[in-house]
């Protein structure tokens, strides 16, 4: 477990943003889904995750509806609202801008 | 879109906080289900599946904490949370609820009552129609000062700049005047007023009419319009009053409508005017028949008008300067001879926004009211630092249950929140209390039949101030406690060491507290010594005339429609019966009361003032026999006797101080004095008599003694009112006994005045004798909230010392030593309170000596008593001071000091 990396601050709205971007899902289905995506490399702690979430909620980007979950349960479902898709391109746009500046750096020095 | 989803999520949030808590829980129940699923999968066996999906999990709780921060929640489930355990405590401690809610209630209520008068007086406005185009105009006097002095042909020239103003209108400054009402008659106030009046101010009568312009004019039946307030007052809505006939001053008018719902009056602090007559209708109800039949219209008016559509105020100013100095050119008398009335050319235009009564007359209005809000400020300045000590003395009696808290991990934020928020509990319920109060107190108020009616309705100005007055106790006094309390070493108060280190520092907040508290105590004692000893100046007056058996009986014949003729032979006959009373010794006529005087100018024949120069006095229209029944001696000449009528030479009684201050000699029979006003009314002095205290001006107790002149209403032509009688038996039979004549004379002559004159002396200290209770109430309540304060801080250091007490008495002190080494502690706190407070008592004496106070506008100047520094009063305020206190302090230090050692020791 130790080559994993805790999520960085400031990326993981990003994070979760985009991953929600493609169908609705709810929170231990948001960390499992960053965590497969990024062969592992990923570690989303529950501690930052749900009040991320709920953060997210409470500025409008995402939104949560009730719903079934894969083992029947009743779970939250987070999908992204218009506002949250735009949101995204923001938020993209500024990590590329963000980590080609990095690379730069890296590189030149 | 997002503004709207943010919304919903924020209302829902807080609406549905129950649900939002379950949604919570559970989502982080599937979270942690999914988990230790996921872990079972990977191989673990059940139990070490959950043991390590928590341990990666953490704290559930701090989880929840956080998610609710991040929405915003947090706070708000706080405050909640706060204000249900803070009911929960305030309830639990009841007495120190209701205590503090009453201290603050009591403070709150005479703030807020007070208030109300004054947003009546000086903030709130008439609803007038498009008030930015309404100017105030005066005439000015010669040094340019606006006085209320216009002339009616003056406005009539006004009137004519119709280029300028769409309409102009003008009123008399209010009248007290008298009328008939089931047949009792009562004091109303009346503005005479133009047919343009209410047009003017763009209003509409909200019952019949105003009067129009064929009802300006002499010699028409007078008719008048009523105010609103009056009319549901008084009349109690009666719709049938329009159309009513009733007397005024014995004068028959005829009510044509009801004045607008919002139209208090011409000047706009808060007075109600009763009812508005025509101002030709003036002379009708003079009482002297020369004033009558004058050929002019002699009443100083205030005008407003209207601008004219496009035209400025400073355009307006421009045309009435010309006017000015045109009626300077044309009538030159009228600017030179007019002593206080005397004008100069200018006129002054001022936008009637800008001013309520008058440049001028508003500032004493202003100074007044300020006045009131300081004095009442101050109590509740008590009321605020006295509920500070008792939550600073309850903080410290909580130290235990904060460090409880605190070691739990609460943060300081947290429970200064909490205890802030208990205090701004207090402090509403505390405002509550104090509207109630304030409105029981002001129903009461208004029950009292006081000739002026001033609305003191409450609006959303005084609810506001009352709430924000409130909220400003709570933070400001809740908050240094609240900071304090949570200031608190951990392990020393959890360990609780009975030995606490001993305060010794002078400045803690508790001791500064009480120092004010005494301090505004004894300064509130200081103002109410300055009236009690107004009060006492007049009681130790030389009264100067008899009032044991003197008894006085007044009534207006004009009300029962008597001629004059029929009503001098009605007076006549009155006079007779009463002087068939056994037992009447003397009786006598005469116009108004033994005691009410006029203010006069006059020029005398001086010897020691410069010739021709004014000098004031006063006037009372006495009669034959008025020395003999009063007991008033006569010193020179001779009193009034039949000689005195109508066709011979004007004759005046004066008294020793005039003949004193205006003739330079006791004896002044056959010198002469005329009125400032009229050059034809020399007047020759026939007798002096004795000084009597009764010269009553509005200042009346202020100044008692002043110059008076008694002329007979024989000759005067004023019709005499009251009769006045002395018995060697008891005045309240002859009252009685008068009152029977006068019914027997006839049954519908109206009593306006019965009286002994016990009663009347009792009286003319009402005024100074009520504002010392009101100041003496105030000073009580403070000095009991102090005390209060006293009792709590003594009683709270004695619990705290408890132990020290213990052994101490252990190890031999004795009670007395116990005692005194907690007295001495509070002599100190008390001794530099009342110091300060002395001091500010002081300076307020010597502030209002020095003051000027008098505002000189042209109706009538307000004085100021100028209190002497009583050293005596002084120490007696701080001797009852020092000893209401330490009687608080002792009652606590003596239970410490007879308490068991053993028991002392064991204290917890």
């Amino acid at each position: 477990m130790s080559d994993q990396t805790d999520v960085l601050q400031g990326t993981l709205d990003l994070l979760i943003l985009r991953t929600i971007a493609l169908e609705a899902l709810h929170g231990w289905a948001i960390a499992q889904r960053i965590q497969q995506i990024s062969n592992d490399q990923l570690r989303v702690q529950q501690g930052s995750l749900y009040p991320a979430l709920h953060r997210l909620e409470h500025q409008g980007w995402i939104t949560a509806d009730w719903g079934a979950s894969e083992n029947n349960r009743r779970a939250r479902f987070y999908s992204l609202t218009k506002a949250g898709r735009k949101q995204l391109e923001t938020e993209v746009a500024k990590w590329e801008r963000l980590s080609a500046g990095v690379n730069l750096v890296l590189q030149r020095t | 879109m997002r503004l709207f989803n943010i919304l919903r999520s924020r209302l829902r949030s807080i609406l549905f906080r129950d649900r939002r808590e379950s949604d919570l829980s559970e989502e982080l129940q599937l979270h942690l289900d999914r988990e230790i699923e996921r872990l079972q999968a990977s191989g673990l066996s059940r139990d070490e599946a959950r043991v390590q999906a928590s341990r990666l999990f953490g704290g559930v709780e701090q989880l929840k904490e956080q998610c609710r921060d991040a929405r915003g929640t947090g706070t708000w489930d706080a405050l909640v949370r706060d204000t249900r355990q803070g009911l929960r405590r305030l309830v639990r401690d009841w007495r120190f609820t209701t205590a503090a809610v009453l201290i603050l209630g009591i403070a709150i209520g005479a703030n807020t009552a007070t208030f109300s008068v004054v947003n009546a007086v000086l903030f709130r406005r008439q609803a007038f129609a498009d008030p930015d185009r309404l100017v105030n105009i005066y005439q000015n006097d010669p040094s340019g000062r606006p006085m209320i002095v216009t002339s009616y042909s003056a406005y009539m020239e006004m009137a004519e700049y119709t280029d300028i103003f769409s309409g102009t209108m003008a009123a008399t400054i209010p009248n007290p005047t008298r009328y008939l009402h089931d047949g009792a008659v009562r004091d109303a106030v009346v503005e005479y007023a133009t047919a343009t009046y209410l047009s003017v101010l763009g209003l509409q009568p909200s019952r019949g009419r105003w009067f129009d312009q064929s009802e300006e004019r002499r010699e028409v039946p007078l008719v008048a319009v009523i105010g609103y307030q009056a009319w549901t007052g008084l009349f109690r809505a009666d719709p049938s009053i329009v159309g009513r006939v009733i007397r005024m001053e014995g004068v028959p008018v005829m009510i044509v409508g009801v004045g607008p719902a919002g139209l208090r009056g011409t000047l706009d602090v808060g007075l109600g005017t009763d009812f508005w007559l025509p101002v030709t209708a003036l002379p009708a109800m003079m009482p002297v028949a020369a004033l009558r039949d004058a050929p002019t219209i002699f009443a100083p008016l205030f005008v407003k008008a209207r601008l004219r559509e496009g035209v400025t105020v400073p355009q307006a100013a421009a045309a009435m300067d010309i006017l000015g100095r045109r009626l300077a050119a044309e009538n030159p008398d009228q600017f030179k001879n007019m002593g206080e009335f005397a004008l100069g050319p200018g006129i002054t235009v001022i936008p009637s926004t800008d001013v309520r009564v008058h440049p001028q007359a508003d500032v004493p209005f202003m100074a007044l009211a300020s006045l009131m809000l300081v004095i009442v400020g101050l109590v509740l300045a008590i009321a605020c630092s006295n509920l500070a000590t008792l939550l600073l003395v309850r903080g410290a009696a909580r130290a235990k249950e904060v460090s409880v808290r605190l070691a739990m991990g609460a943060t300081r934020r947290q429970l200064v929140r909490h205890l802030l928020i208990e205090s701004l509990l207090l402090s509403l319920a505390g405002g509550i209390a104090g509207c109630i109060l304030a409105w029981w107190g002001m129903r009461a108020l208004q029950t009292i039949d006081l000739p002026l009616r001033v609305d003191m309705s409450v609006d959303y100005r005084v609810l506001a101030f009352a709430i924000v007055l409130s909220l400003i106790t709570g933070v400001a006094f809740g908050l240094a406690p609240a900071i304090k309390a949570t200031k608190v070493d951990l392990l020393q108060t959890l360990r609780d060491e009975g030995l606490q280190p001993i305060d010794h520092r002078r400045l803690t907040l508790k001791n500064a507290l009480i120092v004010v508290q005494v301090a505004v105590s004894v300064l509130l004692l200081g103002g109410t010594s300055i009236f009690m000893q107004a009060v006492a100046a007049t009681r130790a007056l030389r009264v100067g005339y008899a009032v044991d058996g003197v008894a006085m009986l007044e009534t207006d014949a004009r009300f029962a429609g008597y001629s004059e003729s029929a009503a001098k032979t009605m007076y006549d006959d009155l006079l007779r019966r009463v002087q068939a009373i056994p037992g009447v010794e003397a009786a006598t006529l005469l116009r108004g009361l033994p005691m009410a005087s006029t203010g006069m100018s006059i020029v005398a024949d001086s010897a020691t003032a410069q010739p021709g120069s004014e000098v004031q006095t006063a006037m009372l229209e006495a009669g034959p026999g008025f020395f003999e029944t009063l007991r008033i001696p006569l010193l020179y000449g001779r009193a009034f006797d039949a000689r005195d009528r109508a066709d011979t030479p004007r004759v005046a009684v004066i008294t020793e101080a005039m003949a004193r201050k205006y003739f330079g000699t006791v004896d002044a029979s056959g010198r002469r004095f005329r009125l400032q006003n009229d050059p034809n009314s020399w007047t020759e002095v026939i007798g002096v008599v004795r000084d009597t205290g009764t010269g009553d001006f509005e200042d009346d107790i202020l100044d008692p003694i002043r110059p008076v002149y008694y002329r007979s209403h024989t000759q005067s032509g004023a019709q005499a009112t009251t009769i006045v009688a002395r018995t060697s038996r008891d005045a309240e039979s002859l009252l009685a006994a008068m009152q029977r004549e006068l019914r027997a004379v006839d049954i519908t002559l109206p009593v306006m005045t019965a009286k002994t004159m016990a009663q009347a002396r009792m009286e003319s200290e009402a005024a100074a004798a009520a504002v010392a209770t009101f100041l003496a109430t105030l000073a009580g309540i403070g000095l009991v909230l102090a005390s209060i304060g006293l009792y709590a801080v003594v009683a709270f250091a004695v619990a705290r010392r408890s132990r020290e007490i213990g052994i101490r008495m252990a190890l031999g002190a004795r009670s007395q030593q116990v005692v005194s080494s907690i007295a001495r502690g509070v002599t100190g706190l008390i001794g530099v309170g009342t110091a300060i407070g002395l001091f500010l008592a002081v300076l307020l004496m010597l502030a209002l000596r020095t003051s000027s106070g008098s505002a000189d506008i042209g109706i009538g100047n307000m004085t100021v008593y100028r209190p002497s520094i009583d050293p005596l009063a002084l120490l007696a305020i701080a001797a009852v001071t020092a000893v209401v206190g330490l009687l608080a302090a002792l009652v606590p230090a003596r239970r410490a000091a007879l308490m068991d050692p053993l028991v002392a020791l064991r204290h917890d």
